[in-house]
């Protein structure tokens, strides 16, 4: 679509993308630019609020910029300035696609009207908090508060009883990329049709889908499923799905970390524990009298009384014991060699540090925004074919203002433009 | 035949959606793969999932389940991550099973499967011989670890995903064990990154005629969502760890036990403050229910001040939620600009405003019982989502695949059938 630009490597090079997100949706254009598209950071003089967001390194850079915003050009607009917004309108007039993240009625530099006019062919997405209209449409957010309305916080009560959240946020990130994916199924309506159209995502709604479906519990007829636990009663139900969304204990102290391991029980997945228990033996670590228990059938086992809660914690004391000698790596390798739903809970020291990964090449070292390096994740589908830009960390404010204003609209524009450049930024 | 000839470079598209004209053979179980397909069945793709009804897949017998009937065919996992798509019964342990999977391979422009890495080679069904038969082919594997590394072939569910992506220590209370996030957690973000590099490969496939094999790891797509953590162990050799409910740039910031009905599972309020002024706003509402004078007290006016004194205040919270319902509370902060809302259960979600306003949930005809399904999570202006029909049932579209789309005649059908390919 675009003739001018340089040459760029991935699947999607030949695309330009105007980034008007918050700190709220970077990783949209992330994922635009490790896919490989022209995406063009827009930001205000004093630079994004994304670059206000911890965690912070040594060198007072944020790390929520530098990784979601890699691979991106900066351009300095000024949303006060008449002449920028001129600038901005030609610019959507060049965009393939233009993003942004923000509640429907927040301000905004332009409105889908004003974008639909100026290019009726770019296909405009907005990662909203509620979406774009209802009763809570402009509810203040955040987070967790995201989190909490689309059911996945609710569940988490199960473990520990209180709904906790992850400490790396995320409700976001998962409105953002379904706004990707909602952009991209759009590219294809204007391959036929050469119109482009609003795509939105609401983040309480993307958050259904960490539910495992439990979201639809109620509204299909089974209430009882809840994604919270029982409270109440004697017997808790058992978790036969062999998923590990609903198992009693799930962590346990390692050698050099934590493990993850549920003891599984039913016909999908008893098994699993089968082998485990079969482990145990062979390392003289389980009591004799647990070593007939097959854990595929236990469950009617247990439902008649034979086997008590207390003979399951005995087992669990004794699982227990077993894991504190067992190292992060042995337990990938036992795990591969016995078929164990095992693993490391691995720590982001042990993902950077993985033998893994370093096989496969995944992580890359960047230059960040002030040419120090950054550790990023590369590509999220390893591929023979050019699919991704790899390489690239974030830009400095207003690092490509005049690049961005030549490549995309000429050099007229460039000395037309008022504030195009690391001055703009300064004053 | 080259790869250009086999490829159709008409765009997509038509009344049934913007992808109408694709065609997707689905051979992908339990969540992470079939998410993608009936994302792009959603938007008129023809998306054919193949199963087996002899060793039945996960989803199938997980609930909740439609009418809270333990059936197969009744699972709303399955139902909710297989709408829109035509079925097929498939068993891939026979030649003769495979040989229609060959068959479909010729006619699809996409595959996706979320087989253990190697099951597909070991089936004689290898992105290598798939390409033989098709070079246009997309073939996109969505596995725990990927299709290559010395973990490779490390097996399990999205629990141990989430583990191998780094999720699993990333939430619970700031001393002890941590929880970890709800179930598979990297079920859920890996569908987003495998929908976004197969439909770019499709872009550049029509621009370029060349067919690719596309390796998803569920762990590398959710270390894309953690990727300022990982960035900032990197630089700082700091390691995230759960923080309960904190934030570092916010406070309060919490979730609080609210007054909740006799015999009924506890209830809970979020609530966030962003800003100084959003804690004015809400020390005001509390000041005004008890008489109190947090809102003046000027040790909590910054953040640093609140966040020395968080467990205190995070105690005040406490005593007033514990004395309304969370719909209350939400309500009232929200009144004044705080991020607030009810910590939402399924019950919840039935009965929220916005969650209707928006048609999350969708009656989908077809079966005598009743169908209900999540709306696509994308909403397009023009060219809108629609599900099409409901998931399959075993059995369901198989004259359809087998004789509307492969041509097959009844005698071959019946000797498949007699043979026990088609379970």
């Amino acid at each position: 679509m675009t003739d001018e630009a340089p040459a760029r490597t991935g699947f999607l090079s030949p695309y330009r993308v105007l980034d008007l997100s918050d700190h709220r949706g970077l990783i949209a254009g992330r994922m635009f630019a490790q896919l490989g598209a022209d995406v063009v950071q827009v930001e205000p003089p004093q630079g994004s609020n994304g670059r206000k967001v911890g965690p912070f390194d040594d060198r007072g850079r944020s790390l929520h910029w530098e990784a979601y915003a890699a691979g991106k050009r900066s351009l300095v607009l000024d949303p006060a300035d008449p002449g920028d917004r001129e600038t901005l309108l030609a610019l959507v007039a060049k965009a393939d696609f233009v993003f942004e993240s923000r509640g429907p009625n927040e301000p905004s530099r332009l409105t889908p009207d004003e974008i639909a006019a100026a290019n009726p062919a770019t296909i405009h997405m907005i990662a909203t908090p509620f979406g774009m209209t209802g009763p809570k449409a402009d509810y203040a957010e955040s987070d967790l508060v995201l989190w909490a309305s689309g059911g996945p916080l609710a569940p988490t009560a199960m473990m520990g009883g209180t709904p906790t959240r992850i400490s790396v946020p995320q409700a976001w990130t998962h409105a953002s990329a379904d706004a990707v994916g909602g952009g991209l199924v759009a590219h294809f309506a204007r391959l036929k049709s050469g119109k482009g159209q609003l795509v939105s995502t609401s983040a309480q709604r993307s958050a259904t889908q960490s539910t495992l479906s439990g979201s639809l519990a109620n509204v299909v007829g089974q209430p009882d499923f809840s994604l919270r636990p029982r409270y109440t009663g004697s017997k808790k139900p058992l978790d036969l799905s062999g998923s590990g969304a609903r198992t009693q204990r799930s962590k346990w102290q390692g050698k050099d970390g934590l493990l993850e391991i549920h003891l599984a029980i039913g016909p999908a997945t008893g098994r699993f524990t089968n082998n485990f228990m079969k482990l145990m033996i062979d390392r003289g670590a389980l009591s004799e009298e647990f070593h007939a228990w097959d854990w595929g059938t236990i469950h009617h086992r247990i439902m008649a009384d034979e086997v008590s809660d207390e003979d399951m914690e005995r087992v669990r004391e004794e699982v227990g014991a077993f894991l504190l000698t067992l190292g992060h790596e042995e337990a990938v390798k036992e795990a591969i060699a016995r078929k164990l739903l095992l693993a490391p809970v691995a720590t982001v020291k042990d993902l950077v540090e993985s033998p893994h990964e370093a096989a496969r090449g995944f992580f890359d070292v960047v230059a960040g925004s002030d040419g120090a390096p950054v550790t990023l994740p590369g590509p999220f589908a390893l591929t023979a074919a050019p699919g991704f830009m790899r390489g690239v960390g974030a830009p400095a404010i207003g690092a490509h203002s005049e690049a961005v204003l030549t490549e995309w609209l000429g050099s007229a524009a460039l000395a037309a433009s008022k504030t195009p450049s690391m001055e703009g930024a300064a004053r | 035949m080259n790869a250009a000839a086999k490829i159709d470079d008409a765009p997509f598209g038509g009344p049934d959606g913007p992808m109408q004209g694709l065609k997707v053979l689905d051979l992908a179980w339990v969540v992470a793969g079939p998410m993608i397909g009936r994302n792009l069945a959603d938007f008129g793709a023809t998306v054919i999932r193949v199963e087996s009804s002899k060793r039945i897949e996960t989803a199938r017998n997980m609930g909740p389940f439609y009418g809270a009937v333990q059936d197969p065919q009744k699972s709303s996992l399955f139902g909710n991550c297989n709408a829109s798509k035509f079925g097929l019964t498939l068993d891939l342990a026979q030649e003769q099973g495979r040989d229609v999977v060959r068959d479909l391979v010729k006619w699809a422009d996409v595959v996706v499967e979320s087989f253990a890495p190697g099951q597909m080679k070991r089936w004689g069904l290898g992105y290598d011989a798939l390409r033989e038969i098709n070079p246009g082919l997309i073939m996109l594997s969505t596995s725990l670890m990927g299709q290559s590394g010395p973990w490779m072939a490390l097996a399990g569910f999205g629990n141990i995903g989430a583990a191998m992506a780094g999720y699993q220590g990333l939430v619970g209370p700031l001393d002890g064990l941590p929880i970890g996030p709800y179930g598979p957690y990297t079920d859920y973000v890996g569908p987003r990154f495998g929908l976004a590099a197969l439909l770019s490969a499709l872009d550049w496939r029509r621009r370029s005629g060349e067919g690719c094999w596309l390796d998803i790891a569920q762990a590398e797509a959710g270390m894309q969502m953690l990727a300022p953590a990982i960035a900032d162990y990197a630089a700082t050799g700091r390691v995230a760890k759960a923080e309960a409910n904190r934030d570092p740039q916010m406070a309060p910031h919490g979730v609080f036990p609210s007054l909740t009905p006799e015999g009924e599972d506890p209830r809970f309020v979020a609530i966030a403050v962003r800003s100084d002024a959003e804690w004015k706003a809400l020390a005001g509402v509390i000041d005004g229910a008890g008489g109190g004078t947090l809102a003046a007290d000027p040790a909590y006016a910054t953040l640093e001040g609140r966040k020395e004194a968080e467990d205190a205040l995070e105690l005040r919270i406490a005593e007033w939620t514990a004395g309304r319902s969370p719909e209350h509370a939400e309500a009232a902060l929200q009144a004044v600009g705080v991020p607030a809302y009810v910590v939402a259960t399924a019950k919840d979600l039935m009965h929220d405003a916005q969650i209707a306003e928006q048609g999350h949930f969708v009656t989908v005809p077809g079966y005598d019982w009743e169908v209900i399904v999540e709306k696509c999570k994308m909403d397009l202006s023009d060219t809108p989502a629609r599900v099409a029909r409901p998931a399959p049932t075993f059995g369901r579209d198989r004259d359809m695949v087998l004789s509307g789309i492969l041509g097959y005649d009844a005698a071959k059908i019946e000797a498949l059938d007699a043979a026990g390919a088609l379970s």
